[in-house]
């Protein structure tokens, strides 16, 4: 007999989503349902009316975590329907700010995951926020990074949480010569740390994935050795940077992509029959409470050639370096490796930049209503915007956020996995659910959302 | 009253012992003096100026520009700009009297500018701004740590860049492009055009031009900088020099160590800090008399006053 157990809210992880698990005896998931939980924002219903230069700015605020790739895919969006080129030194800008996103999020994920994992050949697991060593020495590298990330995502960008620099055509202003060289020298000083962090976290993600069993909340969980496994394939558009349909050859191919509801997805109307106390902390959802993921799901199911994908660092790997190591740990160890080539390409991209370059293209046009659309690799994986502009004005703006294309691939994931693991395999796709959730997902001709909802 | 000059270590009247300087300063040639040696100290690694349109026309990449504002490079109007060499700062030199929004700056300067330690001057108001900046940083991030020297200028009131078109080109019949340099002294306001011209106004004419935020200001002699410099109390050529921080303290020790000002103790030179303390208690008199207005300006009704 399968029993239901419900773990909400999920913690560790940017944004509010729930776990919900139909497991068999045993405690291993049969189905498993990861469903958003935040209140959804519709940025894409009132970006429309407004113009192109505000859209941006109001995308990306969607997250905190990596409003860079909301802002600079939004941007690029407008600029690829109102067809625009920017100068190189523009996008040699837009690709350091980019890059000192990803360095500051990997490290922030990092402090997400550790308190899951043991410090090698011990049965101690790792708190972040412990003052002893060597886990104190760990935590300040981090820190490190991300102030290394933020400083330089600042400077090129304006501001590292939302940044200002981005415009349409390009970027506000360029940087100083002065300036240039504290970006290079703090990347040099990245590169270091990032060699050492990634070292440190791929024996630490090893040692995890090689134990028999693990430790949750007093319980003693055996560890799969196929630990979030799943066949969905991957989709990425771009090593560090994205893709516009502008390109002469485009990496992603709007034809190839469908939306469906959360309602044809998700598991219907169910009962909580499992409660686990112990579960840290604070226990599971009581028992005989009604759960209902088709209904409480906030994201819609993009599809990748009538399946959900997996995009983020792994896909990234896959796709341009043939990386083949599978699960959680393939997903863990992968955000890692991209650390130092994060440094390295960005090292490429300050040396390439020339402070006394155009920023600003010198035509802009109005737009006349093409669609266009811009994906850029966020931390998280590829991040699509659509637009229409017309007439300096947003007539159609589509966020297809990295979070949302992994919810159905990581609900996937869960399945063979005891449940007391399914937030680790959730986490291992460093969910970041606002982002996931800026959207209703309206079906445009019978409006079939909005009325099970209202029913 | 008593507290009109605020908290300061040491006072005295200074001027630049760089003759080539002094040649484009205002009076003492203070700020440029002290920014210039901050800047070969490594103290600071820029500072935030008032330049003008021709330091825009030849370093433009050193000013706060987008397509947006380029119609407002006017002659005497003062353009926010960002120097790191003592040329670039004697083509900063110079009083203009009207609305030059250096704060605007202060952000920027920590980001596509990256300075670490930013050198600021600007008027009491603006030294306000800046020690709020540091205290409720709102839309501030990391701007706080890095000011390194604030100096500020004695500021009796200000001008929108309207009313000095009309006080020079209409009042004082001379074309903005023509003047050499403008002074508020010995109760007029002066005009020095570059063919020799000298033209006075009396200060009740000018007046009605004044910018009416300046008349809820209760700060003079920029109580809230580290340094704070002006020419009221000095001779002329000199500047009284108001010496308030620890940081001042030490910049200003380091330069005085260096050689950079000659000095006079402030006791010894006319007409001294009576006359800035009287400037300063006229100025708080009047404006505290103006914020009490605000109270009662409507029949039940108040204006808004930032200080409560």
């Amino acid at each position: 007999m399968s029993k239901v157990v419900e773990i909400s809210p999920t913690t560790r992880h940017e944004g509010h989503s729930k776990l919900v698990l139909k497991v068999n005896d045993q405690g291993i998931i049969e189905t498993g349902n990861w469903c958003s939980i935040t209140p959804v924002r519709g940025v894409e219903k009132l970006a429309v009316g407004k113009t192109p230069e505000q859209v941006p700015k109001i995308a990306s605020r969607v997250c905190g975590i990596c409003p860079i790739a909301h802002c600079l895919a939004a941007t690029e969006a407008m600029e690829a329907s109102i067809k625009c080129e920017i100068p190189n030194d523009a996008k040699m800008l837009r690709h350091i700010l980019q890059l000192a996103n990803r360095c500051h999020s990997i490290a922030l994920h990092d402090i997400l995951i550790l308190p899951d994992f043991y410090i090698p050949g011990t049965e101690t697991k790792i708190n972040p926020f412990t003052a002893e060593e060597p886990v104190r020495s760990v935590a300040k590298r981090i820190q490190r990074l991300r102030e290394i990330g933020q400083t330089i995502g600042q400077i090129a960008g304006g501001d590292c949480i939302h940044p200002r620099n981005t415009r349409i055509g390009g970027m506000y202003r360029n940087v100083s010569e002065q300036a240039k060289t504290k970006m290079y020298d703090l990347a040099k000083e990245g590169l270091t740390l990032s060699h050492q962090q990634a070292e440190f976290m791929i024996a630490v993600i090893r040692n995890y994935h090689n134990r028999d069993f693990v430790d949750v909340g007093g319980m003693k969980v055996p560890m799969p050795k196929t630990l979030g496994y799943h066949n969905q394939g991957y989709l990425a558009t771009h090593a560090f940077y994205g893709s516009t349909s502008m390109d002469e050859c485009p990496s992603w191919d709007i034809n190839r992509f469908k939306e469906a509801r959360p309602y044809d997805w998700y598991m219907g109307e169910m009962e909580v029959t499992l409660e686990e106390p112990k579960y840290p902390i604070g226990g599971t959802t009581k028992m005989g409470t009604k759960v209902n993921p088709q209904m409480e799901a906030c994201t819609g199911i993009p599809m990748y050639d009538g399946q959900p994908v997996e995009v983020g660092p792994r896909a990234r790997l896959v796709r341009y370096k043939n990386f083949d190591m599978k699960g959680t740990k393939g997903q863990n160890i992968a955000r890692e490796m991209e650390y130092q080539d994060c440094f390295y390409e960005m090292i490429d991209c300050i040396d390439a930049l020339n402070t006394s370059g155009k920023v600003v293209a010198d035509y802009i046009p109005n737009g006349d209503g093409s669609l266009g659309w811009a994906s850029n690799e966020a931390p998280r994986g590829t991040d699509v915007h659509i637009a229409r502009v017309n007439d300096w004005k947003v007539q159609y703006f589509s966020m297809l956020v990295p979070t949302t294309w992994n919810f159905a691939t990581c609900s996937k994931a869960l399945e063979g996995a005891p449940w007391q693991l399914a937030e680790v395999i959730m986490r291992g796709y460093d969910p970041c659910v606002s982002c996931a959730t800026h959207m209703i997902v309206l079906d445009e001709e019978n409006k079939m959302i909005a009325q099970k909802l209202i029913q | 009253m008593g507290a009109e000059l605020g908290n300061y270590k040491s006072c005295v009247s200074a001027r630049s012992t760089d003759k080539e300087l002094l040649k484009h300063a205002q009076d003492g040639g203070i700020v440029t003096s002290l920014f210039a040696f901050a800047l070969e100290e490594g103290i600071i690694d820029g500072a935030i100026v008032a330049a003008n349109k021709e330091f825009a026309a030849k370093y433009p990449s050193k000013c706060m520009m987008d397509n947006s504002n380029f119609d407002m490079i006017e002659p005497w109007r003062p353009i926010p700009a960002i120097v790191n060499t003592k040329a670039e700062l004697i083509a900063a030199a110079g009083t203009k009297y009207n609305i030059s929004p250096n704060v605007s700056l202060l952000k920027e300067a920590t980001r596509s500018f990256g300075l670490d330690k930013i050198g600021i001057v600007g008027t009491p108001c603006q030294m306000q701004a800046v020690r709020k900046a540091q205290l409720y940083p709102i839309g501030m991030r990391d701007v706080g740590a890095s000011i390194a020297l604030a100096v500020g200028i004695f500021c009796m009131e200000n001008f929108p860049y309207q009313s000095i078109l009309q006080l020079v080109e209409d009042h004082a019949a001379m074309k903005l492009e023509s003047v050499k340099k403008m002074e508020i002294g010995k109760g007029k306001f002066w005009v020095y055009g570059k063919r020799g011209q000298v033209v006075q106004l009396p200060l009740k004419i000018t007046h009605k031009y004044e910018q009416p935020g300046c008349h809820v200001c209760l700060d003079y002699v920029a109580n809230l900088a580290d340094v704070s410099t002006g020419s009221v109390g000095s001779p002329d050529g000199w500047s009284t020099v108001m010496v308030r921080s620890k940081i001042g303290d030490s910049v200003w020790g380091k330069a005085m160590a260096a050689g950079c000002f000659e000095t006079q103790p402030i006791e010894k030179v006319k007409p001294g800090l009576e006359l800035v303390t009287k400037l300063a208690n006229e100025k708080i008199t009047k404006n505290k008399k103006t914020l009490e207005g605000r109270a009662t300006f409507g029949v039940g009704k108040a204006l808004r006053n930032p200080y409560i």
